[in-house]
């Protein structure tokens, strides 16, 4: 009841806001973006001229699974960095700017506070990202081949898991910092030490999160689900738990002060 | 039996100890003022009451409720610089609120515009809240605090960073809720406090210096002024004053001559006797009563 009133709250603030129609339009931009420039590479060369006669332009045509992970690895930077950035100020804003006080002066449960708002932004960001990735899907298919929608749907649950967890770092920072321009800055620098981490040691930390994409593209390849994406996808789901948990603690330690 | 009983309350940040062991009670339908300069401790003070910091030491209790932990049931709260989500309109605003502190939404709406009409915001209630004045801002303030009816009703500063006008629209606003609400507000204007509040608690440096009302603070004086004034003065006024044994000092102050006294009936009479039997033609006969200042300043400056 409480948490509904919260949730239909921040939907209505994201839609007053544009987000519902930007954030879902920069998702596309992302998905489409590389799999078009590449198939257009070579029309492109052409016409802006400055080849040299009697070159030949060979760019292999990448395959349809290619072109797919393309989408992803664009995702897996600058869709993180939109996501980090329109999450940044959930909490610390309100904290910042004052309106808390009136919020947190009603008897407010400090979970429903923080699970409300996770859930309205991930919401947004899973249906941004779900329609970015069948957008790419739909080019892929007409450019390059035939690639499964299952397989699309399939992989983009798995992905979405990854931003869970990220969405729930920016929330953990979120209940300790008033700033929100440090709360995306220190999210950022956790999601690279995290990827970083796992890039060295990769052969043990085989179910880090950070290598979900990484799976997703095997299963692209292999069309089989390692048991390894399921292992990562399970630390991604009790990461952003413990997240979630660590930052009502710290929210509700800071506002009792 | 009292609304709230507080004990020993105190509230310490490292070394220093902002609120220190105040304890009062708060009579329901009351309206109280917290007075202190500013620094005293009384946002801390009141945030406290508000439930949502929590105090060192010491304790707070709805004396009507013992069950439930979270006082924040019965408690509006109004902080000094209210700040709203300015994409809102006011009744949403309101709505929202309400539905937080468990009203349906049904109910939260009806409630919402008893609210709207009684802080005169009923034409505005489709406006955007970024566009409301200072003084519009300040009335809804009031409002969410009163949308789940609580028994307590907090208001930090409720006037102090508002316009002539807007302060007059407060205080009548303060006035009206009185008649069925237990107020308690924060205020470093005297005039304020002694217009609309039935008891003060003065509360300096973290330490609640003076409680009661405000007539018995007034008693506790021990002198009196009574200011007089004549229209052609008569000769030898002050030496003639201070016959009276209950005068011991008269001063001037432009064409009023200030006399103070220490029992002021018998000064009231004594004075009219010997006006009437002098036939000294009054203009003006005053008993002070704006000594709140005074008292102020002493207890503070102690």
């Amino acid at each position: 009841m409480q948490w509904q009133t919260i949730f239909k709250k921040e939907v209505l603030e994201h839609w007053r806001h544009f987000k519902w129609i930007w954030v879902p339009i920069v998702f596309i931009l992302f998905a489409v973006m590389d799999p078009l420039t590449s198939y257009f590479m070579p029309i492109i060369l052409e016409s802006v001229g400055n080849v040299p006669e009697g070159a030949t332009i060979d760019i292999p045509t990448p395959s349809a699974e290619q072109a797919m992970m393309m989408s992803f690895n664009q995702m897996n930077v600058l869709g993180v960095l939109i996501a980090v950035v329109i999450s940044m100020g959930l909490i610390s804003r309100e904290v910042s700017s004052g309106v808390y006080e009136l919020v947190l002066s009603k008897p407010v449960r400090f979970s429903s506070y923080i699970t409300a708002k996770f859930t309205a932004m991930m919401v947004l960001i899973s249906i941004s990202i779900v329609v970015g990735l069948v957008t790419g899907w739909y080019y892929v298919t007409v450019l390059f081949g035939d690639i499964a929608f299952t397989q699309i749907l399939a992989s983009a649950l798995f992905y979405l898991l990854y931003f869970m967890l990220i969405l729930s770092i920016v929330m953990l920072f979120n209940s300790f910092l008033t700033s929100p321009g440090l709360v995306a800055f220190l999210s950022i620098i956790t999601v690279i030490v995290l990827n970083a981490v796992t890039t060295i040691f990769d052969h043990v930390l085989t179910w880090s999160p950070a290598l979900i994409s990484n799976y997703i593209s095997v299963y692209f390849y292999s069309g089989r689900i390692e048991t390894e994406l399921w292992f990562s996808s399970l630390t991604a789901v009790m990461l952003s738990i413990i997240c979630l948990i660590a930052s009502v603690f710290l929210l509700k330690r800071q506002e009792m002060h | 039996m009292s609304l709230m009983s507080v004990e020993q309350l105190t509230k310490r940040y490292q070394s220093a100890t902002v609120v220190d062991h105040i304890s009062f009670q708060l009579e329901p339908g009351k309206c109280v003022a917290l007075l202190g300069p500013n620094g005293a401790g009384k946002t801390t003070t009141l945030r406290m009451l508000a439930g949502f910091i929590s105090p060192t030491e010491g304790e707070i209790h709805f004396n009507e409720d013992q069950f439930t932990y979270d006082n924040r049931h019965h408690v509006g709260y109004l902080p000094q610089y209210p700040v709203f989500h300015n994409w809102m309109t006011g009744e949403e605003f309101l709505m929202y609120v309400g539905q937080l502190a468990y009203l349906s939404k049904d109910e939260a709406k009806s409630k919402a515009h008893e609210l709207l009409d009684l802080v005169r915001l009923s034409d505005d209630k489709q406006k955007r809240i970024g566009k409301f004045s200072g003084g519009m801002k300040q009335r809804l303030g009031i409002a969410q605090a009163l949308m789940h009816d609580p028994k307590l009703v907090i208001l930090d500063e409720p006037v102090s960073s508002l316009d002539p006008i807007g302060r007059r629209e407060v205080l009548n606003l303060i006035r009206e809720l009185k008649k069925d609400a237990t107020i308690l507000f924060s205020t470093h204007i005297l005039n304020d406090a002694e217009e609309v509040s039935d008891d003060i608690l003065l509360l300096n440096q973290g330490k609640l210096l003076k409680q009661g009302s405000i007539e018995d603070i007034h008693n506790q004086q021990d002198t009196k002024t009574i200011y007089l004034a004549f229209q052609d003065e008569p000769k030898f006024i002050e030496e003639r004053l201070k016959e009276i044994d209950t005068v011991f000092n008269v001063t001037r102050e432009h064409r009023d001559f200030v006399v103070a006294v220490h029992d002021v009936n018998d000064a009231r009479a004594q004075l009219l006797t010997m006006i009437q039997s002098e036939g000294w033609a009054l203009t003006k006969f005053e008993i002070a009563k704006s000594s709140l200042e005074d008292i102020f300043i002493k207890a503070v400056s102690e």
